[in-house]
């Protein structure tokens, strides 16, 4: 019944027959087609046109694949961005855990102040925030001002490392772990772990029985969340790192403003977009992606 | 994230001059109600934001909507990429933009570029050379050698032979993330005369690259990048844009420029093709290029007039600054569009594949 009430909503033009000639379970499809139209005009066909372009511009060929996977900077930058993107998301994890999990138990202040601070850090703009990376671990920066107060001598080379250009992803990429912990910590019953506890559980027994298993969910959400945007960053490591921390969206982005090769960049895309697909589903195979649902 | 990660960075390179921001960001809203009403005679202009756009406003487009009442719209940043955009998908958003020359005359030779209308532009109102590539010489930049004077007091690097040598001078240094431009460096580090550089000996170059590569601490790509690392001390040697290195010196910041050895390159004024206000885009090129407007904009900037009557109208002691400044050019190397265009590609993969290993 609720089908031939509601189907009229999405087809207002055919509300004088209503839901003649549909079957009754086909509302469901009615209603998701708005979000479907959307998806195929705004993602799926931008998508098959970037595939298209790939083997079409300049010319029919499959010439840009041969030559991502012949010259060795491409996979070397690919498989770099896979590393840093990995390690990001581990540290972001290592980090990002304590925090979410004191917002979530404690109910006072410090959560307060915590979620403040790490909602400041997410609506700052990520170049600001790299730029001050420049400024803390520069030649004039309070690191190397403690260093030299301290009489430790020339400070080791903070700035222009792979180590600097981790930190500011990590930096970046934090909140967005955190508040996927978050949300997933803050639904989680306390009495579960008060009946644990009764039950003879010590702590970290019951941490590790009871809380980390039902923090999974935010622990995927996250990671595969800090993982896939770590995967398009490339401004960060240009700012701070070395040429050796390249990422592969800084050789599209040079292929497609400086060199105008379209076809190209939309290959080295494509390879991006498959691996990462294959990540995900290596990753979806064992862990399983439904938990990024809880 | 690329395509934030571009429209934050150019946000930042109008930042820069914080007063330019304002007039900027008025713009924005002001450029849609104008397409709307498209009732007067208005151009759009692709430029590059902050001191950049100011001092266009004042040197080329105040002046021109004066004398002829067509207006000027700006579009910033100047993006390479959105003139084939636009000329591929027919939607425009500007007509006229500012480019290297290199990269002009590919977009030429791709069909990106509107010929030459010369039933507008008076040939004989332009200088010797002011035609390549259906676009007319705008300005020259320099791309220099420069140190801070305050880490070599016995006087610093001279020249690129100096710049290699990191014995007789200890220091830090940063180079430019281009390979053009490195490469000739390299090429004439090695003891290649200035007018010897082409053809580039593109293996000798990259065997003398090796030896600086451990020396070098930041690889830029960003214009305000290689000031920030200049002025804040994180390297006392730089390769740099000469008008970017006279604008921190103006600042007061300790910062020598090195014309031994610098590169000059033009940038091109051009129309996109098929732009809709291509003809009124004509004529506000034809105006920019005489003499006056070009040494108003060079005396704020320090980019080179490409018309040599501009320097009727430039201070000796700014014209010094210039790369096109006579006893400055005859110490440069002109570089070759020509060869830049037909090597860009495979130059640059080679050289990222090197900085990456």
């Amino acid at each position: 019944m609720a089908g031939v009430v509601a189907a009229p909503a999405g087809q207002a033009g055919l509300a004088a027959a209503p839901a003649r000639g549909l079957p009754a379970d086909s509302t469901p499809w009615l209603l998701l087609a708005p979000a479907t139209l959307a998806l195929v005009i705004l993602f799926l066909l931008p998508i098959g046109y970037v595939l298209l372009l790939s083997v079409t511009d300049p010319a029919v060929s499959i010439a840009h694949y041969r030559r991502i996977f012949s010259v060795p900077l491409y996979t070397r930058v690919l498989f770099n961005t896979f590393t840093t993107a990995l390690t990001v998301t581990g540290v972001c994890l290592l980090l990002g855990y304590p925090v979410a999990y004191v917002m979530a138990r404690r109910s006072d202040w410090v959560s307060t102040a915590l979620l403040i601070c790490v909602a400041v850090c997410f609506w700052t703009g990520f170049i600001v925030r790299t730029y001050a990376w420049l400024v803390i671990l520069g030649n004039k920066g309070p690191v190397v001002a403690v260093y030299q107060a301290f009489g430790f001598g020339a400070p080791p080379r903070l700035l222009f490392t792979t180590f600097s250009s981790i930190l500011g992803m990590v930096h970046i990429l934090l909140p967005y772990m955190v508040l996927a912990l978050y949300s997933v910590m803050k639904k989680i019953d306390p009495n579960l772990l008060r009946a644990s506890a009764s039950l003879g559980a010590r702590p970290a027994a019951s941490f590790r029985a009871v809380y980390l298993p039902l923090t999974l969910p935010g622990v995927v959400n996250g990671s595969i969340l800090v993982f896939t945007i770590c995967l398009g960053f490339f401004i960060t490591p240009i700012l701070l790192g070395t040429p050796k921390d390249m990422m592969i969206s800084q050789l599209i982005n040079q292929q497609i403003e400086e060199l105008l090769a379209w076809g190209f960049a939309s290959a080295v895309a494509v390879v991006l977009l498959v691996a990462t697909s294959i990540v995900l589903a290596v990753y979806n195979r064992f862990a399983g992606l439904d938990r990024l649902w809880g | 994230m690329t395509r934030g990660g571009k429209n934050v960075l150019s946000r930042r390179r109008v930042l820069k001059t914080g007063g330019a921001m304002a007039a900027g960001a008025a713009m924005g809203p002001l450029l849609l109600t104008e397409r709307t009403i498209a009732q007067t005679r208005t151009i759009y202009v692709n430029t590059w934001g902050g001191s950049w756009t100011a001092a266009e406003e004042a040197a080329f487009f105040k002046p021109f909507t004066d004398a002829t009442g067509i207006r000027v719209r700006t579009v910033a940043p100047v993006s390479y990429a959105k003139l084939k955009a636009q000329v591929q998908s027919g939607t425009y958003e500007w007509d006229v933009t500012g480019i290297n020359q290199s990269e002009w005359l590919r977009a030429e030779r791709e069909g990106f570029v509107e010929p030459i209308d010369w039933t507008i532009v008076q040939k004989d109102k332009l200088f010797p050379n002011a035609v390549f590539a259906n676009g007319i010489a705008y300005c020259a930049l320099g791309t220099n050698l420069a140190y801070r004077s305050d880490k070599f007091p016995q006087g610093g690097p001279k020249s690129w032979a100096d710049f290699w040598d990191v014995k007789k001078f200890p220091g830090t240094r940063s180079m430019y993330n281009n390979a053009p431009r490195t490469l000739i460096a390299a090429a004439l580090a090695d003891g290649v005369p200035i007018d010897k550089v082409y053809p580039l000996d593109v293996e000798r170059a990259f065997k003398k690259l090796d030896q600086i590569k451990p020396h070098i601490k930041v690889w830029w790509t960003q214009g305000n990048q290689s000031q920030q690392l200049i002025r804040d001390g994180e390297t006392d040697m730089i390769v740099m844009w000469n008008a970017r290195a006279s604008e921190l010196k103006e600042q007061g910041h300790p910062v020598e420029l090195v014309w031994n050895g610098g590169m000059v390159s033009t940038t091109m004024w051009g129309v996109a093709k098929g732009a809709p206000n291509r003809k009124l885009a004509w004529e506000f090129i034809q105006f920019a290029v005489q003499p006056k407007p070009q040494a108003e904009f060079c005396n704020r900037l320090f980019y080179g007039p490409t018309n040599p009557k501009a320097f009727e109208f430039v201070k000796p002691e700014v014209a010094k600054q210039m790369p096109t400044y006579e006893p400055n050019a005859k110490q440069m190397v002109v570089t070759d569009p020509d060869w830049e265009a037909a090597n860009a590609a495979q130059l640059q993969e080679r050289f990222t594949q090197w900085l990456a290993s």
